[in-house]
C-alpha cells in the first residue's frame, strides 16, 4: 500500500512490477480509514474486526465494489 | 492494513495483556520488546510468550519474522521501513501509508509522516494537525484485492 504522487506514477510503477492497476483511495480517504481503523487499537478488550465489520469501514470511507469485498 | 478476522482473536486474558504491553513499550521507547523481554516483563516462559503471539499473530495485527521475534505490531513496524512516522521526538517505522496514518489515528498525536512517491521515491510529506490532514496531492494504491491481501503480506 503505497502512496503515488499522480495516476501516471501508479500506471509506472504497475508497468514496472508488471501488475495490473489495484485500488485507489485520496489521502483524506486513507486518513479516515486509519482513524476508524487504529482509533481503537489500545482498548484493552481490543478485538480484530470481522470481515463484515472491516467491510462496513470500507463503505463508510467509500471504498466499495468487488476489489475491497471479504466477505460473500 | 487491515487484520483479518474472525476465529483469530485473542483468547486469554494473557494474550490481551501480552498485546498491550507490546504496543506500550513500542509506543514508550520506540521499539518492539523482545521476546525474551517479554517473558521478564510478564514473568512468563518464552513458550508461553512465543505461543500468544502466535494467537495474536492469526488476525495478522501481530505478525512474527522466522526466528519468533516481532515483525509487525500493526500500525508499526518492528523493523525499518520506508514509512518513518515522527510524533515530538519520538521516530517509529509503519508497514505501509496506511498505517503509517494509522499511528497517529492511534495516538491521537500531530505527526509527520516522511513518505514518499511508490515510483520514483520523490518526497512526499505528510502531516496530521490538530487530527486534520495536511498534504500535497497523492493517491494511494493498493495492488491487490482485499482478500488477498495476506497471500503476500510484504508485497500488499
Amino acid at each position: 500500500m503505497l502512496l503515488f504522487r499522480s495516476e501516471q506514477h501508479i500506471d509506472r510503477w504497475c508497468e514496472q512490477w508488471k501488475r495490473s492497476p489495484g485500488g485507489t483511495l485520496t489521502l483524506a480517504q486513507g486518513w479516515k480509514l486509519a482513524q476508524l481503523w487504529y482509533g481503537d487499537r489500545l482498548n484493552p478488550q481490543w478485538q480484530p474486526k470481522t470481515a463484515s465489520e472491516a467491510e462496513s469501514v470500507f463503505q463508510d470511507v467509500g471504498l466499495v465494489g468487488e476489489f475491497w469485498k471479504l466477505t460473500g | 492494513m487491515p487484520t483479518r478476522d474472525l476465529l483469530a482473536q485473542p483468547n486469554s486474558d494473557f494474550d490481551h495483556r501480552l498485546r498491550l504491553f507490546v504496543y506500550r513499550q513500542m509506543i514508550h521507547t520506540g521499539k518492539c520488546p523482545s521476546v525474551a523481554e517479554m517473558a521478564k516483563s510478564l514473568k512468563s516462559s518464552t513458550k508461553s510468550i512465543r505461543a500468544s503471539l502466535s494467537r495474536l499473530s492469526e488476525s495478522h495485527a501481530f505478525m512474527q519474522q522466522e526466528n519468533g521475534e516481532l515483525w509487525r505490531v500493526a500500525p508499526f513496524s518492528a523493523i525499518p521501513t520506508p514509512f518513518p512516522v515522527t510524533i515530538g521526538k519520538r521516530l517509529w517505522f509503519a508497514n505501509c501509508i496506511w498505517d503509517a496514518l494509522g499511528i497517529p489515528a492511534m495516538l491521537g498525536k500531530n505527526a509527520q509522516i516522511g513518505a514518499s512517491c511508490g515510483c520514483c521515491n520523490l518526497s512526499m510529506p505528510v502531516e496530521i494537525r490538530e487530527g486534520k490532514l495536511r498534504a500535497g496531492p497523492g493517491i494511494i494504491h493498493i495492488a491487490v484485492p482485499a482478500r488477498e491481501w495476506y497471500k503476500d503480506v510484504a508485497f500488499t
